[in-house]
């Protein structure tokens, strides 16, 4: 049951707007730093930054809302006990302690992790943060009331699986110590390296109780970071101002430049683009969290060097891929899975998301960053647009001379770039080999549903997994490994792959603290994974954002691949 | 879907309708000499030719509408087509799709199939339930007559496009999408062509040669079909002429919302639907599917028009 949450959590991350989206270590933040050199986060403050955005924020509840270390809007409202650190490019895929004094120290084979809270933190009524407001606002998140945070702390501490919130069990979780107002220990059932990652989300935010009003404290919920909440129309718009007891002195990572942050959603994407290029009034100080460039503007471009400056390039690590449940047939015939990523055309994948500037096709199921521990294979080259002879030849060997007709499984919309455009790419491509692919278009809010059950898995269908933080493990695992997968619904491991050898060395590596030894162990897996073709991986995404006229500081961070917010600033 | 036809719902006055005022052939020559029916007509035989033979022009072209020409499209700006008026080449004489290269006059002359064939399959499909309806209510009972013209009623007053979009989502994916789309189209449509067929049945059924009939023994059926349904004619393929674009908006419409045939069959709704994220960078994509479906609304409508004027008994003096 866990997984189901990841599932959709992993999902609702991404592709969800509140404050989710897209990530990680940019390539290149060339784009978007050119004002960076000159700025001064001591003199950034004044004025009033515009947000326009797609999704709308359905729910600002601490406990609620998944992200990828912390969300973008997200962290401006709520300061955790480790934070992303806000750098660009590879640099920013590492945590940063927020509310703790570092990054916590492990012990008993990294089964347990103990922090230590700053001096002068505080909510925006003055009261004074402790380590009991953080292990409260964890216990919530166990609630049933208030569903839809990461799922791992259930996985993860000692005796909390069934834990049923502080509502219905006041007594608590007994794996999370507060042995002071100052101290906060865990306990967990098994060795996690990354719990310093995880501590980014916004389920270790400090929560006072005696302001805690259940399902309602949605409404409000009670800042501790530099903004508050002045007003909150769900599902349309948020005005943060700044909380008058937040201290910059606590917090060098956010610089906190506008005096205020208006965010307005539920608009087009191209209505979005149109008014932050054009940047007409306060569109001069618009940004965007979850809106990447249109064709329009890509065209103007190169005509266009001034709104070529206002482009801030970053990358969240996603890796968009066909997936194969070899229990179905043809494709328990690890021929037939060769022969398609044989025959892929991964120029024409590209372009169906929307171009180079986009996607990036990719061979590796990990996506190209060092965080995740990368490392480059390509077993089946197809090269940029496919080798149908080499497909049909496989396809030959397999028992199938005259070709064959499959069934691919995709989304009905093409708004996650997993829909009709992409599928009818790939059923081109395979046209070539002598595949006949058929088309079975399953509606968005149904798709995990369907794909996540192994009754009703589809042989063949298109996925799009990203990062929960920049580490291999919550890229590998839930695709990976045996014991993840789940037969009720919700599974992720549509290959349904339970191997010991990999269910060991999923183990082995967790239990690593040193990121770089991690990252290479997660790499030499993903290499030996992609060598039975039970996944072909067609493009890893870009983020590619515009910003207005007046926004400084867009740089996108390593972690995000997005600006962040708490980092611009319009003055 | 509905269309305004108010003016020839009720009981008409005038000269009896049914009586033939003129030959078949003096109706054919008075439409042909009016231009503007003329000029509809020459259209709408030109689109059907051209939906009829799409394989063999798209041959003549040396293209298909499914495979994708990555090489024609600037992947770096997001898939604009490469060169001038969106691509337009000896090769591609439209000029191709952005994003996927695919050539655009092969997948405008298989789009004119979906089109065309969903708007005329519609409306055959309308005028044929709202007849039996219309003459069903007309002849029967009172009974019988309240509960069908209630059923009009409902069909008038439902939104059909939120029903259409809400239909054509339930249906499963193996039955063909075309004659789906038809037939919700028809079934939320036929509302108004019943109405009409009612009221002339009401003023027809108290015609002399109605009651001699009757009274002769002539069972009902034979009296919806001898001596009813050939006064209906007129009327009905009045109506017919203008309910075919409206269908052809219709299918259009609901293409555009993604709701109607399936990629990678191509419509001129879909085409258009894709075409709005580009009309900066490629116009040519929004006005080739625009500009097909423009000209063939205009040519029914004109068509229509001629037919009623042609046909409409109050203009028959005026007209001689």
């Amino acid at each position: 049951m866990r997984r189901i949450s990841v599932v959709s959590a992993a999902l609702a991350l991404v592709l969800a707007g509140t404050a989710a989206c897209s990530s990680s270590s940019g390539h290149s933040s060339s784009g978007g730093s050119g004002t960076a050199a000159a700025f001064d986060p001591k003199t950034c403050q004044g004025g009033t930054l515009e947000v326009l955005n797609q999704d709308s924020i359905s729910k600002l509840d601490p406990a609620r809302i998944y992200t990828s270390g912390g969300g973008n809007i997200p962290s401006l409202l709520f300061r955790t006990l480790t934070t992303r650190n806000r750098e660009p490019g590879q640099d920013g895929t590492k945590p940063a302690p927020d509310l703790a004094t570092d990054l916590g120290t492990p012990s008993d084979n990294a089964q347990t992790w103990t922090y230590h809270l700053k001096d002068g933190i505080f909510f925006e009524d003055g009261t004074p943060i402790t380590s009991a407001d953080i292990k409260y606002g964890i216990e919530r998140s166990f609630a049933p009331e208030l569903p839809g945070g990461a799922p791992y702390l259930r996985d993860w501490l000692v005796n909390a699986a069934n834990y049923q919130g502080p509502y219905k069990d006041p007594d608590g979780i007994a794996a999370i110590e507060t042995p002071d107002p100052k101290t906060i220990i865990f306990h967990l059932r098994k060795p996690e390296g990354d719990f310093p990652l995880l501590a980014t989300a916004t389920q270790f935010a400090p929560v006072p109780k005696a302001k805690d009003t259940g399902v309602d404290y949605d409404k409000h919920p009670i800042s501790s970071g530099p903004y508050m909440v002045a007003s909150y129309e769900k599902n349309k718009t948020l005005d943060l101002v700044r909380n008058p007891h937040w201290s910059a002195a606590t917090d060098p990572l956010r610089y906190a430049c506008p005096d205020k942050i208006d965010v307005t959603s539920g608009l087009d994407p191209a209505v979005i683009n149109q008014r932050i290029a054009t940047g007409t009034g306060q569109d001069a100080n618009a940004v965007t969290t979850d809106t990447t460039i249109g064709p329009d503007q890509l065209a103007q471009l190169n005509s266009n060097p001034a709104l070529a400056k206002r482009v801030a390039h970053g990358e969240f690590p996603a890796t968009t891929y066909i997936a194969f449940d070899p229990k179905v047939k043809p494709f328990d015939d690890i021929r037939v899975r060769e022969a398609i990523s044989y025959a892929i055309d991964r120029t024409t994948a590209v372009n169906a998301a929307g171009g180079t500037a986009v996607a990036g096709a990719s061979t590796t199921f990990l996506p190209p960053q060092k965080a995740l521990g990368y490392q480059p294979y390509d077993y089946f080259p197809a090269g940029p647009t496919g080798n149908a002879a080499k497909a049909k030849e496989l396809l030959a060997q397999a028992g199938y001379p005259n070709g064959l007709t499959v069934t691919l499984a995709h989304q009905s919309d093409d708004a996650n770039n997993f829909g009709p455009k992409l599928a009818t790419a790939v059923q081109d491509a395979l046209k070539a080999a002598g595949i006949t692919v058929n088309l079975d278009p399953i509606d968005d809010n149904s798709y995990t549903d369907v794909t996540g059950k192994p009754s009703t898995e589809p042989g063949m269908s298109l996925q799009y997994w990203g990062a929960d933080w920049p580490s291999g493990a919550p890229f590998l695992i839930p695709i990976f490994d045996g014991r993840e997968i789940i037969t009720s619904g919700g599974n992720f491991n549509l290959a349904q792959l339970n191997d010991p050898s990999v269910n060991a060395e999923i183990d082995a590596i967790n239990a690593i603290t040193d990121p770089a030894q991690a990252q290479a162990r997660w790499g030499a897996l993903d290499a030996k994974l992609g060598q039975q073709a039970l996944t072909v991986p067609l493009f890893y995404e870009k983020d590619v954002s515009l910003f207005g006229k007046n926004v400084k500081d867009a740089v996108p961070d390593g972690w995000r691949g997005q600006y962040d917010l708490a980092r611009v600033s319009v003055k | 879907m509905t269309l305004t036809v108010e003016a020839l719902s009720g009981p008409q006055p005038g000269p009896d309708p049914s009586s033939p005022p003129h030959a078949r052939g003096a109706t054919w020559r008075r439409l042909r000499q009016d231009k503007a029916a003329a000029t509809g007509m020459v259209i709408i035989t030109l689109m059907v030719l051209v939906a009829v033979f799409a394989p063999l022009l798209t041959a003549l072209e040396g293209q298909d509408t499914t495979t994708q020409h990555p090489e024609l499209v600037d992947s770096a700006s997001g898939g604009t087509p490469l060169g001038s008026l969106g691509g337009v080449s000896a090769g591609h004489w439209l000029g191709v799709e952005p994003q996927t290269g695919r050539d655009l006059f092969a997948r405008l002359v298989y789009g004119a199939r979906i089109s065309l064939g969903v708007a005329l399959g519609a409306t055959a499909l309308q005028v044929l339930i709202g007849v039996s309806v219309g003459i069903a209510a007309g002849l029967g009972g009172r009974f019988l007559d309240s509960a069908l013209s209630r059923l009009t009623d409902l069909t008038l007053a439902f939104p059909s496009v939120l029903f259409a979009i809400g239909l054509m989502a339930i249906v499963p994916g193996s039955v063909p999408r075309p004659l789906v789309l038809a037939v919700v189209i028809a079934l939320l449509g036929w509302g108004a062509t019943a109405r009409l067929a009612r009221g002339q049945t009401l003023s027809l059924r108290t015609r002399d040669y109605v009651a001699a009939a009757k009274l002769s023994g002539a069972p009902p059926l034979r009296v919806a079909r001898r001596e009813i349904l050939p006064g209906l004619v007129t009327p009905v393929i009045t109506y017919a002429a203008l309910l075919v674009p409206a269908n052809m908006i219709a299918e259009a419409g609901l293409s555009f919302l993604g709701v109607g045939v399936r990629p990678p069959t191509p419509s001129w709704g879909q085409m258009l639907s894709a075409g709005t994220t580009w009309f900066r960078p490629d116009v040519m994509y929004v006005l080739v599917p625009g500009g097909a479906l423009f000209l063939t609304l205009l040519a029914f409508t004109l068509l229509a028009d001629g037919v009623r004027r042609t046909l409409d008994p109050r203009n028959t003096e005026v007209a001689a």
